[in-house]
């Protein structure tokens, strides 16, 4: 397939998360997804800055959908939040605001159209991946793997629009399209406590350690997750987690992309697998 | 013949189980409708609670299949079609306790909503010959909110709640608050923003499941983030809550992009993030999430700034966008 988009990556693909990026660019350049980085994109808000600011973080998305129209192009994001930061901005600006921040904008050089539109790539490869299945080398088929959608992949519906927020599918074509085994877990749609993990820490454990503890449960061999925030959280805290609620612990947190570049047959360091909190080989041995 | 099953949980005060009940399917029914025809015809101990069956009073809010909603306002063929299955679970809506079968107590979730002081402190110019006039731009700030009819379908799922609400609302109390605070004919915004702030108004943990599941289309997360910019406007900065959202402004105007190294100690302070955090940051570098130089470079100077970074600037500064 060839596909061109305005790519979006956002603040974690450029550090905690860079295996998503590498991921993400890897599995779009072996199936023909030509991803064009939006030039001078900002930070999205991150769901904190409307807090404080909600003019600063429209303001902002405008500028960054307003880049990715210059491109004349789709844009394109590997990140739930930065999606739903992206759309709802966009949905804010064609419902009454374009006008007045494009005088904004005009300070800037720029000027908000509404042409461009916001997906992600899960959707993407979601909706493509009867085109890409023959390209699988490597079909995953002794991996049991549990979604885990993250709120902000799915919710809210009035602006998360590709799928049913009560019954997802996509996470489970593409896991199925990788000839892996999907498991649904009772966690699959809950939240994993990222956006307040400062404020509400012993939640954030508490829901870190209960994701992990449902896919071992199930009989998973890994979490996968759309959204880098939920890989974070469930990774990198997992240990903490761990010491908290005395749950989970070992359960592999992989990145979409990472699972699709496995069966994809890519080499293994082009998608960041040593760069995990929690170790990764076990559900490597089974690839 | 279509046979349409419900599968409801039931409880007498004692004892709890999942009774099963099979009906005929007939087009154009409510979900309301059919467990008004389960009452009627096959089980007159059934408890549920219903008024207006226009989905204005609020009194019917359940869950099917895990997800809250007003069966007066979901037709059974919407149900059936959204599970692709002839068979639904019901349940009473969750994070409230059960009286009996899909009935809820109230009582308590009462006591709570005091807490937004619910009920117009209004402005002292405002007199009982001049009452209180409002534009229609300042009821539009509002008017959503005031659609609330109090059905417990944004608390069933919350995740925060279901976690712990010993340190949490439940949202519709936020959304009263917020439609108080937000008055053009309030006093005092404040004395509804108040007692949220100790009422974890900084704890959601934006699940956005509140939203999702308004049956009225009220934003009860955006009622929080309302109220947390109305309460850092009023000098409510301190705390980790607060200060994680400084750390994303300030990044965004100095660089465009986040400083991951500087956001804990903006966030949580510098001895905190040197002690407690300890762990954690070996950890990230052991695993080669982040390199020694790199954090190092990353914590005494920044992020490179962003290609436009005086437009971005620019932008968000300007005193032209529209408060």
């Amino acid at each position: 397939m060839t596909r061109k988009f305005a790519f979006f990556p956002g603040c974690v693909l450029d550090s905690a998360a860079r295996e998503a990026r590498m991921a993400t660019e890897a599995v779009a350049a072996r199936l023909g997804i030509e991803l064009v980085e939006i030039p001078g994109w900002s930070c999205c808000g991150a769901s904190h800055v409307q807090d404080i600011d909600p003019n600063a973080a429209l303001a902002a998305n405008a500028r960054n959908l307003a880049l990715a129209e210059q491109l004349g192009l789709d844009v394109l994001t590997a990140c739930s939040t930065c999606a739903l930061m992206l759309r709802t901005a966009r949905q804010e600006l064609l419902n009454g605001r374009k006008n007045d921040i494009n005088k904004v904008l005009a300070q800037a050089g720029l000027e908000y159209k509404g042409t461009a539109e916001v997906s992600h790539i899960l959707w993407l490869l979601a909706d493509t991946a009867a085109e890409w299945g023959p390209q699988v080398k490597n079909p995953l088929r002794k991996v049991r793997v549990a979604s885990f959608y993250g709120c902000h992949t799915v919710r809210p519906p009035q602006v998360m629009t590709h799928e049913s927020h009560l019954d997802p599918h996509s996470m489970e074509t593409v896991i199925t399209a990788c000839g892996a085994e999907p498991v649904l877990i009772p966690d699959r749609l809950k939240c994993c406590g990222f956006h307040a993990v400062f404020p509400a820490e012993p939640t954030a454990h508490r829901l870190t350690a209960s994701a992990a503890d449902d896919a071992k449960k199930g009989g998973a061999d890994c979490l996968l997750t759309p959204c880098p925030l939920c890989q974070l959280q469930l990774d990198m805290y997992q240990p903490d987690a761990r010491k908290t609620e005395g749950k989970g612990g070992d359960t592999p947190v992989l990145h979409l992309t990472q699972l699709v570049g496995l069966a994809l047959g890519i080499d293994r360091e082009k998608l960041g697998l040593s760069r995990h909190i929690v170790s990764t080989e076990s559900l490597l041995a089974k690839c | 013949m279509r046979t349409i099953t419900f599968d409801i949980d039931r409880f007498d005060g004692n004892r709890a189980w999942t009774q099963s009940y099979s009906f005929e399917y007939a087009p154009g029914l409510t979900v309301l409708a059919s467990l008004f025809l389960i009452k009627e015809k096959q089980d007159a101990t059934l408890n549920f609670t219903a008024s207006c069956r226009s989905a204005i009073c609020g009194a019917c809010a359940i869950r099917v299949n895990g997800n809250s909603l007003l069966p007066c306002d979901t037709r059974l063929d919407d149900a059936l079609d959204q599970w692709k299955s002839d068979k639904l679970h019901l349940s009473p809506i969750g994070n409230f306790p059960v009286v009996s079968d899909l009935m809820v107590d109230w009582s308590d979730k009462i006591e709570r909503l005091r807490r937004a002081k619910p009920g117009l402190h209004a402005r002292k110019e405002f007199t009982a010959e001049t009452g209180c006039r409002q534009s229609p731009a300042e009821l539009a700030l509002i008017i959503n909110q005031w659609d609330c009819i109090l059905c417990g379908c944004c608390a069933s799922e919350c995740n925060k709640l279901s976690d712990d609400s010993k340190d949490f609302l439940e949202p519709f109390v936020f959304t009263h608050a917020s439609r108080y605070a937000h008055d053009s004919r309030s006093a005092d915004g404040m004395l509804h923003v108040k007692d949220m702030l100790s009422n974890g108004l900084w704890k959601c943990l934006h699940c956005m499941e509140c939203v999702s599941k308004c049956p009225k289309g009220i934003k009860p997360a955006g009622d929080i983030a309302a109220m947390r910019a109305m309460a850092v406007a009023h000098g409510n900065t301190d705390g980790p809550g607060p200060r994680h959202a400084a750390a994303f402004r300030t990044d965004l105007e100095n660089t465009g992009r986040l400083n991951e190294v500087k956001l804990v100690p903006r966030t949580e302070g510098m001895v905190q993030a040197a002690t407690e955090r300890m762990g954690f940051t070996l950890r990230m570098l052991e695993r080669g999430k982040m390199s020694v130089t790199e954090v190092t470079e990353l914590y005494l100077t920044d992020n490179k700034p962003i290609e436009g970074i005086e437009g971005l600037r620019k932008i968000i500064r300007s005193e032209g966008t529209p408060k």
